[in-house]
């Protein structure tokens, strides 16, 4: 019927709008040309709407979108992956803007805007994303409608309203489905993202590389107890195991860097006293996640590897969320192999000279032991060492040499590289630990937010019978680190949070701000637990909760029936404006009005004519009578002659 | 008779039981199909892409958006439903036309319901389509035009009601047989070798008050009085039931015979009368008209012709009762 109707004036604008709404948040990761194409396809489309230019011909539509997807190749190098992917969705539907000049092109869009807003939801699935999202579906919607208004209508405040109510009305719906809809396997593999890696720490550590993290306070992971917080300096969250060091970096060893033999965990035993906790931690794009030693996950995809770290398989491109629990008081590989202590002992040649005079000095005084561990803490705890996100830069191969007799000043990462340079030159197994410690207490849900400013490096040391233990160096410099936390440790000095100028939580000086702050944090909390959390096991618990022990058939019943229950006041809510009366035809009223003068003594007699009824009631009812005013412009409605004007 | 036309048959019976001819139709449950436009099954598409995005990605929020929008669906079929369902078409008018001529036919569209109107209703046929917003409480009247055929009485075919309102991913649509019909005229042709029409002078139809030129005044109605001179208007405003009076212009008489004629079939006397009455009326003299067992008194005026004009229009058609009013 109107597949060929031209697109309506202002869906031109709706649409327009929308699109820019929903590439929007792309922007942060795609390249900044696809802008500039798509505000260049928005002009272009703006003027040929006010018959300034004309449509671009058919070649040169053609050339600009081979020109559009060589430049997405040429950025990303490849075309594969989540990335690329995206950036040409984005190109595509800006040079789709070009050409829609028919109404059917704006079903195109709508639908190319709908698919966008899905890939944004690939990288982030947090609350404002959620937030902008139901938006942009309303946005959308309202455009589906301006698409189908009479072309001279105007704009009002219907299409909104009536967009509103529609989405409405389909959201106790969605929510059965959401629940109810069976979660199966991927059918296939699809595209990973190649997006570089987020702030964060990584598999290799250099001097500054913590420092750098000070500067953020992006939320790394959140992290909610079942029971009693431990007291803040108890919380490490250890992540990254840092063995091998060379070339001025610490790394950590992977699997094929094991002999087979070490490939394989020892299970310490689970000793004392539990923690339970759930994480939810933002994408890190590496397998590594974070727990307080020795910890086990029951979560599913969750596997221990061979130093006590918690891992998936795949490297974490979305939001994940895990539970965990912890035995704090589980010895860690109490007998250590032959392989193992070489590793965690093995030193690159005669560098720094001078600590490892002073080192085999104090070997000798009081042994390899944990008096040794004892006299390094009080030897950075007694001489001017200063903690400090600003460290001046050492270039130099002898670094501990120049840290510790030298400049005094480091972050937590030149303690912990220091100190294990020191234990492995004393003859103690040692090595870097990197992850994060403490954390903000949130009181409104019992969860702690674990920014990245929190990143911190600490070291475990490998004792008889007690396998690895932490020292953390760090804090015999600066305890109130560990106790309060960074920014305590910082007062009066510039760097911290240099990066984050506008995050909120420069402000929670402001009690109302650092409320809402805490707050808000919480909601998002609630949603990541449940949008990242739901899954086919969940899914399962929370229908088994509700209804008992799950068969097909019932699973069938309940969807039908919640269905039934739901659609059923929806359909009676939709149709209740359109009252029976005034479905009534004319005829049936006529006939129902004859049936009420009949009761009054005014019969129609068989074949009489409805005038001469009239003339009857005229003559017999009063002049203002309701019945025969109403008897009049039925009679009007259905008896005008055809060729009579009534108008 | 191949398939396609016996289905076509069938198809037009179904439709014609289920949606039997009216001067007025009501648009309800039973009278309405909808299915998915091509941008409906698009949006299915899409939907279905997401739904794999999600299960791919194991993309909870893409789920939730998938599911959103596919009960948005729903909710649209029942929107586009209810765009249609409730509102009244009545068949108003429809204007006599010679042969080969548009003839318009007006329409009211009443909403149904005292909340929502009917947005974006296309009425359509084959060759004729408008488009409108009915308000509640506010009738629209269109006319759609129809190019007529032969004498007699044109029925317009079925009228084709759809819209695909509110999302335009569904398109509801309707058939109403409505009981109206336009008058054609024979078509005029001027006959050279006839012979003029007598001159009838003498008795004058004066007397007759019934005149229908130009409007004299008004009285109550009295039993007999034509349908045709009802004031509908002032019934319409709920007014008693009054005849308009017309009064008469003199002028020459003349007489329309069938008899004049002795060549000729009976479409072709027909459309020479036809052309005489035109001529006559065009000079403002009064003529009358003679038809085989029919005669139409001498007068004057839009209203006379308009009556000489239908009875050679419905000359020899079967079932012309000449009035519309029971």
């Amino acid at each position: 019927m109107n597949t060929g109707a031209a697109l309506p004036r202002h869906a031109l604008w709706w649409l327009i709008g929308c699109q820019f709404y929903v590439i929007l948040p792309h922007l942060t990761r795609v390249p900044l040309w696809v802008l500039a194409i798509y505000l260049g396809a928005a002009l272009w489309r703006l003027q040929m709407h006010r018959e300034r230019v004309l449509m671009p011909p058919r070649w040169l539509r053609l050339l600009l979108g081979l020109a559009a997807g060589g430049a997405v190749i040429a950025s990303y190098q490849t075309l594969i992956g989540l990335d690329p992917m995206v950036a040409l969705l984005l190109v595509a539907s800006a040079l789709k803007l070009i050409e829609s000049v028919r109404a059917k092109d704006g079903y195109v869009l709508v639908s190319l805007g709908f698919f966008i807003m899905t890939t944004q939801f690939l990288y982030n699935q947090e609350l404002p994303v959620a937030l902008y999202s139901v938006v942009g579906t309303l946005l959308l919607v309202v455009s589906l409608i301006a698409l189908n208004q009479r072309p001279s209508a105007s704009i009002s405040r219907r299409e909104p309203l009536l967009a509103l109510r529609m989405l409405g009305l389909a959201i106790p719906m969605m929510i059965v489905l959401f629940l109810l809809f069976p979660r199966i396997a991927p059918l296939w593999s699809v595209p990973s993202k190649n997006t570089q890696a987020r702030t964060g720490m990584s598999g290799v550590l250099r001097p500054g590389d913590v420092t750098r993290l000070g500067r953020s306070a992006e939320v790394a992971f959140r992290v909610q107890f079942e029971d009693q917080i431990p007291p803040q300096r108890e919380l490490y969250w250890r992540g990254m195991v840092l063995n091998q060091f060379a070339d001025g970096a610490w790394r950590t060893l992977g699997w094929s860097d094991h002999p087979a033999t070490e490939r394989k965990l020892d299970k310490p035993i689970a000793v004392g006293d539990s923690l339970k906790y759930r994480i939810i931690i933002e994408p890190t794009m590496s397998h590594w996640l974070y727990a307080m030693p020795y910890a086990q996950s029951p979560t599913a995809g969750v596997f221990e590897a061979w130093d006590f770290r918690l891992a998936v398989r795949k490297p974490l491109e979305s939001t994940f969320a895990y539970d965990v629990v912890t035995w704090p008081e589980s010895s860690l590989q109490p007998e250590l192999s032959p392989w193992r202590r070489e590793t965690e002992l093995a030193l690159p040649g005669n560098l720094n000279p001078l600590t490892r005079e002073w080192v085999e000095r104090q070997v000798n005084a009081v042994g390899n032991g944990p008096e040794l561990i004892a006299r390094v803490l009080s030897y950075f705890r007694e001489q001017p060492f200063y903690y400090t996100l600003q460290p001046p830069k050492i270039d130099d191969d002898d670094f501990v040499d120049q840290f510790i007799f030298q400049s005094l000043r480091g972050f937590c990462e030149h303690y912990a590289y220091s100190f294990v340079v020191m234990m492995r030159m004393a003859g103690i197994p040692a090595r870097i630990i990197g992850g994060y410690q403490g954390g903000e207490l949130n009181t409104l849900n019992n969860t702690l937010i674990v920014r990245q400013f929190d990143a911190h490096a600490w070291a475990e040391v490998w004792l008889d019978d007690q396998g690895w233990v932490r020292v953390d160096p760090t804090a015999a410099v600066a305890p109130e680190r560990v106790e309060q936390g960074l920014e305590e440790a910082l007062r009066g000095q510039e760097g911290f949070l240099a990066d984050s100028l506008l995050s909120a939580y420069r402000f929670r000086g402001v009690s109302m701000v650092n409320w809402l702050r805490l707050r808000y944090d919480a909601a998002a909390w609630q949603w990541q637990s449940f949008i990242v959390g739901f899954n086919g096991d969940e899914q399962v618990e929370l229908l088994e909760s509700w209804f008992g022990e799950i068969k097909v058939s019932w699973f069938v019943a309940v969807l039908l029936g919640s269905w039934a229950v739901v659609l059923a006041p929806l359909i009676w809510w939709m149709n209740r404006s359109r009252s029976s009366s005034e479905r009534l035809l004319v005829e049936e009223q006529f006939a129902a009005l004859c049936r009420a003068l009949a009761r009054r003594g005014i019969e129609r007699a068989v074949g009489e004519s409805a005038i001469s009824l009239l003339v009857r009631a005229e003559s017999e009812l009063p002049a203002g009578d309701p019945q025969l005013i109403t008897l009049r412009r039925l009679i009007v409605e259905l008896y005008t002659p055809i060729n009579s004007s009534v108008e | 008779m191949g398939i396609r036309e016996r289905l076509n048959r069938i198809t037009l019976r179904w439709l014609s039981r289920r949606l039997p001819p009216a001067r007025s139709i009501t648009l309800e449950q039973r009278r309405l199909f909808i299915f998915p436009t091509g941008a409906g099954f698009l949006f299915i598409l899409t939907l279905f892409i997401m739904l794999l995005t999600a299960i791919n990605y194991q993309n909870n929020m893409t789920y939730g958006l998938t599911f959103w929008l596919a009960m948005l669906f729903i909710v649209a079929v029942h929107y586009t439903h209810g765009n249609l369902m409730g509102l009244t078409i009545t068949a108003v008018s429809a204007e006599p036309v010679f042969p080969g001529q548009q003839s318009g036919f007006t329409f009211r569209l009443k909403a149904g319901g005292k909340r929502s109107g009917h947005y974006t209703v296309y009425l359509e046929w084959p060759d004729a389509q408008q488009v409108v917003d009915v308000s509640v409480g506010q009738d629209t009247t269109i006319t759609l035009y129809q190019t007529v055929a032969g004498r007699g009485w044109f029925h317009p075919p079925r009228l084709r009601i759809e819209s695909v309102y509110p999302l335009g991913l569904l398109r509801c649509w309707s058939y109403a047989q409505l009981d109206v019909q336009a008058l054609v005229y024979p078509k005029p042709l001027r006959a050279s070798d006839t012979p003029l029409p007598r001159n009838d002078d003498g008795v004058g139809g004066v007397s007759d008050m019934r005149g229908l030129d130009d409007l004299a005044g008004f009285r109550a109605y009295r039993a007999g009085d034509s349908p045709r001179h009802i004031d509908w208007r002032a019934l319409a405003r709920g007014q008693t039931l009054q005849t308009r009076l017309y009064s008469v212009p003199s002028s020459e008489e003349h007489w329309l015979d069938w008899e004049d004629f002795d060549t000729g079939s009976v479409e072709q006397r027909l459309s020479w009368l036809c052309w005489r009455a035109l001529r006559l009326d065009a000079s403002g003299d009064k003529f009358g008209l003679r038809l085989p067992g029919k005669e139409i008194p001498q007068s004057s005026g839009d209203r006379h012709r308009e009556q000489v004009l239908r009875e050679l229009s419905l000359y020899g058609i079967t079932g012309h009762s000449g009035e519309v009013v029971s």
